[in-house]
């Protein structure tokens, strides 16, 4: 332990440094750079998408109702090689054509068209109408296949101003599809014709993407004070930089949000139970006595105790938020067993003749810990605290992986729990896994980058190895 | 202040150290490193302690300026009694006092400068309030000790400066808040020495200029001529005899002082082939000390009276007191 020696010299003074100091290794200078990274990442995250927005948006499932489900992130396409799917909205818009009938009713139709380009179906086709009537109106959709082809979907009876018509789960138009599959191909095709690819396929064997220029077309008849709209949209497999999950949510919120709540959570965690950690054991060494004999046995005490059923204990029984989880683990870190090793430090500094000196000209207590023994023990102290952040930051993704995490907040750890409920892997989703994941080993690895280079520092012994 | 411009007086000075014997036993026995010690320094006067290693010199100089609190015994300073003051009454005997340990090495914080290491005792006690001042008084006392110039080592860490240059520093700090009385625990024993005669005379000169007090503390009787007015021979926490330096050094009276003296060597080329007689044996345990003379053991002219009781303190000469049996008669005539 070279930097407890009085007279060794030091390695360098100043915060600048030791700043220089740890720039000269690679490793530190990679962790920084993750680090402002996610530093960068947090504020950008807090200050665009406010919390409480956040938290709303991520609890409602209305707010993405136009995004796909279990949707891969973009990017994916990287590996299949294959354009695949995004999705398409298309509004009704202009009329076609508008007619007065005899009865006054109006007949009105729409057309509307979208170019399918892709290489893959779509995933879902929800028709969501926005329209005001008196009675209720009976809508006729048809397809138009970029082939010429029209296809009947459906004879809409509109149940509420807002009504969707969730073409995909139409049992009918499937059976009429997989009918109309036959008669054009001579006999049975060889897979079964859902919505989506009896609607987008070719006429072939085998189900084939036929691209081209797709349209639309609603036929209706209007009282004259009706109103109606409607937006077509057609759900694709892929969507944003993250994905979505099964509750049409889009991952990257979550991603986003994990990341300033994580950091905060370690970072708080880390420095409180380090910093009361650092007071208490320098107490229990420079007082000693009762102090030191009350203080070491409730660190052994606490050292048998199972940290993590008592904090599942006390989240099942309080109202569990981050701030709770937080105080609880700080309170159960406070006596940990490094209490023992800032003891044993401030005992050996207690003795130097400095502090003797010190005492000769009348400093106090107070000062002497404060400018005397606590700069001493910082140098292992402070990596300490960098290399343990990680450890908190699992520790909260544990959690909130078991269910015990703060019940609103959007963070990697319950993004992995929803995956492990929904089956993500054994449903080949594992962008939903493994996207968290990486967010968290990127935090960890930042922060024992950064806190091994500082070990080195100030223990020169570690840099042989 | 004292008419007699007297400074510091011990009556029967003892500290015991309790220690506990077994791991749940509540029995305590005490360590009695200094046992019933009796002295008076006069203004501006030096003393010398001196004694082999345990016998209790460095716990009575830490005593003294009340590094440790006494067990018994009182302790009067400028004739106030100081024996067990408290809190702001103690803070101002610490600014009364100075101390400059044997190990210069371990004598300043590695984070402080030399400025900041000196400047600690000026912001504790707050005797000058504004930095400027502050500053003024640290250079002034490193010139004193004659660091100069003094801005090249002001600024320095202690491990950038020799033994012999941070034995100055401490000396200045020992100084800076204008104490009466200073404790010099064995200033040059850790440093070379080409230095120690330099570092002796420059505390010497402090000294007699500023009239200080200073109790020296030694295993070194060739020091304690060149050094101090009075001297005090210590073993196993007894003053065994105290007189003038002088006195002492040509007139050893107390066994154990002479052998002492015998042990010091001379440049005298007849010594080569002389083997020097030494009492044989070990000082005792403190634990349990005899409670006969505690040199009796080793002692080549005890006799019977020696083994059962302690002798009190004998003025064998003017001035020149012995704790020894042998000297007994003297009281008589």
């Amino acid at each position: 332990m070279g930097w407890l020696k009085t007279g060794s010299p030091k390695p360098s003074a100043g915060l600048k440094g030791v700043l220089r100091e740890v720039l000269s290794y690679k490793s530190a200078v990679a962790g920084i750079v993750i680090l402002l990274f996610l530093i960068g990442l947090s504020v950008y995250t807090v200050v665009t998408i406010p919390l409480p927005e956040a938290i709303q948006a991520w609890r409602s499932s209305e707010a993405w109702s136009r995004n796909p489900r279990n949707a891969q992130p973009e990017w994916i396409e990287l590996f299949y090689g294959r354009k695949l799917p995004r999705t398409i909205t298309v509004s009704l818009g202009e009329k076609a054509s508008e007619v007065l009938r005899e009865d006054g009713t109006l007949s009105v139709s729409w057309v509307i068209h979208f170019n399918y380009e892709y290489d893959d179906f779509p995933s879902e086709i929800i028709v969501f109408f926005n329209s005001s009537f008196v009675e209720k109106p009976v809508v006729d959709i048809y397809w138009i296949r970029p082939d010429g082809d029209e296809i009947l979907l459906k004879k809409h009876t509109l149940r509420r101003p807002d009504d969707r018509l969730y073409l995909s789960n139409d049992l009918g138009l499937e059976l009429r599809l997989e009918r109309l599959f036959e008669s054009k191909i001579g006999k049975k095709p060889n897979f079964t014709v859902t919505v989506e690819k009896g609607l987008f396929s070719e006429y072939s064997q085998d189900p084939r993407v036929l691209k081209g220029l797709y349209g639309m077309r609603f036929e209706t008849a209007l009282n004259k004070s009706d109103v109606l709209n409607a937006e077509v949209v057609i759900y694709g497999t892929v969507h944003g930089l993250a994905g979505t999950d099964h509750l049409r949510r889009p991952l990257i919120i979550g991603l986003l949000w994990g990341t300033p709540i994580a950091m905060s959570f370690g970072l708080t965690t880390a420095l409180l139970t380090t910093a009361l950690g650092l007071i208490i054991g320098t107490i229990s060494g420079w007082y000693g006595g009762k102090i030191d004999t009350i203080i070491q046995r409730i660190v052994e005490i606490n050292a048998v105790l199972p940290f993590l059923p008592i904090l599942i204990l006390l989240t099942t029984f309080y109202r569990i938020d981050l701030f709770v989880i937080l105080l609880s683990v700080v309170v159960l870190s406070i006596f940990s067993l490094g209490i023992k090793g800032t003891r044993i430090l401030v005992m050996q500094i207690k003795s130097y003749p400095y502090i003797e000196a010190a005492q000769a000209y009348g400093a106090s207590n107070m000062r002497l810990i404060l400018f005397y023994v606590i700069p001493k023990i910082m140098p292992p102290v402070v990596p300490g605290m960098i290399s343990s952040v990680p450890g908190f930051v699992f520790l909260e993704a544990g959690l909130s992986y078991l269910g015990l995490g703060d019940p609103f907040l959007p963070t990697w750890g319950k993004i992995i729990s929803d995956a492990q409920t929904n089956g993500a892997f054994y449903k080949g989703m594992y962008y939903w896994v493994l996207e968290p994941a990486f967010m968290l080993i990127l935090t960890a690895i930042a922060f024992a980058l950064i806190g091994m280079a500082l070990e080195r520092i100030v223990n020169p012994k570690l840099k042989e190895l | 202040m004292n008419s007699e411009g007297r400074l510091l007086e011990l009556e029967d000075l003892r500290k015991w150290f309790e220690i506990r014997r077994g791991f749940l036993s509540s029995k305590v026995s005490y360590v009695k490193a200094v046992d019933g010690v009796t002295f008076t320094l006069d203004e501006g006067m030096a003393v010398s302690l001196v004694g082999e290693s345990g016998s209790g010199k460095t716990t009575l100089g830490k005593t003294i300026i009340r590094l440790y609190e006494p067990n018994g015994g009182r302790i009067i300073f400028q004739d106030r009694d100081v024996t067990h003051l408290k809190a702001n009454d103690l803070k101002w005997y610490r600014r009364m006092t100075g101390l400059v340990q044997q190990d210069p090495f371990g004598a300043f914080a590695s984070h402080f400068t030399i400025f900041r290491s000196l400047e600690e005792p000026l912001l504790i006690h707050n005797t000058v309030k504004s930095k400027e001042e502050r500053a003024e008084k640290v250079f002034k006392a490193l010139e004193e000790v004659r660091l100069t110039p003094v801005e090249d080592f002001a600024y320095k860490y202690p491990h950038m400066l020799s033994g012999g240059q941070l034995q100055r520093v401490a000396i200045a700090r020992a100084i800076i808040l204008e104490p009466r009385l200073l404790v010099a625990d064995e200033p040059v024993s850790m440093l070379d020495a080409s230095v120690r005669i330099e570092i002796l005379t420059l505390l010497r000169r402090l000294q007699e200029r500023l009239r200080l007090g200073v109790i020296y503390i030694t295993h070194d009787l060739a020091t304690t001529r060149f050094f101090s007015e009075w001297a005090l021979i210590m073993y196993a926490g007894h003053v065994m005899e105290k007189a003038f330096t002088q006195e002492i050094l040509r007139n050893p009276l107390h066994p154990y002082t002479r052998a002492l003296l015998t042990a010091t060597p001379e440049p005298n080329p007849e010594n080569r082939n002389r083997f020097k007689q030494v009492p044989p044996g070990e000082p005792p345990a403190l634990i349990d000390p005899p409670k006969s003379c505690r040199f009796s053991p080793r002692c080549p002219r005890a006799f019977d009276k020696c083994f059962k009781e302690e002798p009190p303190e004998f003025e064998a000469a003017s001035g020149h007191w012995v704790k020894c049996w042998l000297y007994e008669r003297s009281e008589g005539k």
